[in-house]
């Protein structure tokens, strides 16, 4: 279900991406609506690409706090630097040594992500990435593979014929479809 | 770019290409098949992964194109850095433990070896090497080019002999030592660059005031440098950032490094300590940029007659010699070493990838692959010198290029039991005639996309919404074109 989400919004965000660059191409340049649909459709999917990717047995576990952290910040960042007043020059007020705008892009979207997201896999590589048990089961399944291939060399009968039997060499991922 | 040469700065650069060929003489001992060759054994740590895999991704771009870059188009440039801080992790969950894994299981080399592995087709392996080949023949034309601008920036001995110098000791390394070599060499070099990166922010911010400092003139001479888009529109900055942080996912120099890491288990920090070494490599691009932007405007320094010129000259007026030649090394070294890695991935898909699409192999691997790796350095180094303008716009599309032939098939199809042959074979096609029409339209002035627009954004999200509608409409055959053992990485 999770993995369905995430292709499903990366299809919508790759239509919303499309349609702003469409919209270019309309006399009179792009209209003020186009870096909306880029400023929510980039973080879609690249949130959902991470979504698909981390998803194990059709779930993200704990990881869906800092992938919705991750989206907030983003797409707060990419929105509040269309929507809010253009800073007022000379005078205007500095953040940490930048204009607001700018600060919210290089501190909000630079900087932030990076505080969560890389310990987010690194606390949680074991459960939710890789562990010693599924690279044994992968190393199983690899010398399957190979012996499949070496025997189907030697009796070539038709594509791939034996990998009914590799699949059932290899033991089974708890919760996969092999 | 100015000539910068002093005494000091061309020992130190002389110092840099002694230890390059010390370290190609260790590897070479070292290289011994085609997978030491390609990919180091499938035996190289984290650390030195980490730090070499940095140093490949910022090339010598980070250190004088990106900060002029800015100092031109203002903070619209840094949506070309600014997505590294989800890169790396992206690419560790999307694509770091499956490619290692199938590197496990069927002791692959190459990108579009996983490719073939994943649908089962030779045709799609040989269609993404295509596609990589021709944005390698670009990249290493333009970084041998570069190589001749710094060296002869350097040494002072014109850039044709740049080039010939440049390639050549790069040749040496990467015949000999292969990726092994590359490897230790960036590690060497991505060492120096961040340890030269953070000196120089530091220099910047003493010679500013601070960031507020530095700010503060800007916002009185030329607001519009600060704003959240800089000097271009907010659909182009953002198109970098759709295209610089999807479009990650399928550059082969970074993604290639993933089938090296000697344990599998060690991949756990590896986003860490890879975007942390980014942001210090980074600091250069930021702080001079922005810096020499001020201290324009605040009339310290004379507009400059390039921007390119901006870091040789904050390097030469405001630095110690020392650090300047570091970083005009460091540059050199880049180059050196994005030529290296370039080659190296163009060797594999002319000794190996291109072969089994064909349903052919090569006897003795590593021979052909030091051959070919020769030939092909030749063939940049000529092309950098005889083609003018044609190098530039090889160069431009490399990237684009690479995100659009290979995210939907590799990133996605690897973690979508959905996607299908046919599916990747249509998304690898799409971005490859998208780019090569848009570009070389362009590049004739024949038609120019609209404001905003690039051709590498748009063929990206072509090629990915392609890729989507075709595995939909051959979904039926999905189940059937994935091997039991590439079904189990999918599914850890």
């Amino acid at each position: 279900m999770t993995k369905r989400i995430a292709l499903a919004a990366m299809v919508l965000a790759a239509l919303a991406i499309a349609a702003a660059y469409a919209s270019a191409f309309l006399p009179g340049g792009a209209p003020g609506w186009a870096p909306w649909l880029m400023a929510l459709g980039i973080p879609t999917t690249l949130v959902a690409v991470m979504v698909l990717g981390a998803a194990r047995n059709g779930r993200i576990g704990r990881l869906a706090l800092p992938f919705a952290f991750s989206f907030c910040v983003l797409a707060a960042g990419f929105c509040l630097a269309v929507a809010l007043p253009e800073d007022a020059g000379a005078g205007a007020p500095l953040y940490l040594g930048l204009p607001l705008r700018a600060a919210i892009v290089i501190y909000g979207i630079g900087l932030f992500p990076i505080v969560v997201l890389p310990i987010a896999y690194a606390l949680t590589f074991g459960e939710q990435t890789l562990n010693a048990a599924d690279l044994e089961r992968v190393r199983l399944a690899g010398e399957a593979w190979a012996r499949e291939k070496a025997g189907a060399a030697r009796h070539p009968v038709a594509e791939n014929p034996a990998s009914a039997v590799a699949a059932e060499a290899v033991p089974a991922l708890p919760g996969a479809r092999a | 770019m100015q000539h910068v040469s002093h005494p000091s700065i061309i020992v130190v650069a002389a110092l840099y290409f002694a230890v390059v060929v010390a370290i190609s003489v260790w590897a070479t001992r070292r290289t011994k098949t085609a997978s030491d060759f390609f990919v180091a054994g499938h035996g190289i740590g984290l650390v030195a992964l980490t730090v070499a895999s940095v140093s490949t991704s910022v090339s010598g771009f980070a250190f004088i194109g990106g900060p002029g870059l800015i100092y031109s188009i203002g903070l619209g440039a840094m949506y070309i850095v600014l997505p590294a801080s989800v890169t790396n992790v992206m690419g560790a969950w999307v694509l770091a433990k499956r490619m290692r894994l199938l590197g496990e299981a069927r002791q692959l080399m190459t990108v579009p070896d996983a490719i073939g592995a994943r649908y089962r087709s030779p045709l799609a392996q040989g269609l993404s090497g295509v596609a990589i080949l021709i944005g390698i023949i670009g990249y290493m034309a333009t970084n041998a080019l570069a190589m001749g601008v710094v060296i002869d920036a350097i040494f002072g001995v014109g850039m044709g002999w740049g080039i010939w110098i440049g390639m050549g000791v790069t040749l040496a390394y990467s015949v000999a030592g292969g990726i092994l070599a590359g490897i230790y060499v960036d590690v060497f070099q991505g060492t120096l660059m961040a340890a030269a990166s953070v000196l120089v922010f530091a220099a910047v911010l003493k010679v500013g005031g601070g960031l507020a400092g530095i700010s503060a003139p800007i916002m009185t001479a030329d607001p519009a440098f600060l704003g959240p888009w800089g000097k271009i529109t907010p659909l182009a900055a953002l198109s970098f950032f759709f295209v610089f942080g999807l479009g990650s996912l399928g550059q082969p120099q970074g993604v290639h490094k993933y089938y090296m890491l000697k344990d599998p288990l060690q991949l756990r920090w590896y986003p860490l300590l890879k975007t942390l070494g980014l942001i210090l490599v980074l600091l250069l691009y930021f702080g001079v940029g922005v810096g020499v932007k001020s201290l324009v405007a605040r009339g310290a320094l004379a507009p400059l007659s390039a921007p390119d010129a901006a870091t040789p000259t904050f390097l030469l007026r405001f630095t110690p010699v020392l650090l300047a030649a570091l970083v005009f090394s460091g540059v050199a070294a880049a180059t050196m070493s994005a030529v290296n890695s370039f080659i190296n991935i163009a060797a594999a898909v002319v000794t190996h990838d291109l072969p089994v699409a064909f349903g052919r192999t090569i006897g003795n691997e590593l021979k052909w692959g030091r051959i070919s790796t020769a030939v092909l350095a030749i063939a940049a180094a000529l092309l950098a010198q005889v083609s003018g303008t044609m190098v530039a716009f090889l160069g431009i599309f490399g990237w684009g290029l690479f995100a659009s032939t290979l995210v939907p098939a590799l990133a996605i199809g690897l973690n979508w039991e959905g996607a299908t042959r046919e599916g990747a074979i249509a998304s690898i096609s799409t971005g490859l005639v998208v780019t090569l029409v848009a570009e070389t339209l362009a590049f004739r002035k024949l038609y120019t996309l609209p404001a905003g627009v690039t051709v590498s954004g748009l063929s990206l999200v072509l090629s990915v919404l392609v890729f989507f509608a075709v595995s939909w409409l051959t979904r039926a055959r999905a189940e059937a074109q994935i091997d039991p053992d590439v079904r189990m990485v999918m599914a850890v």
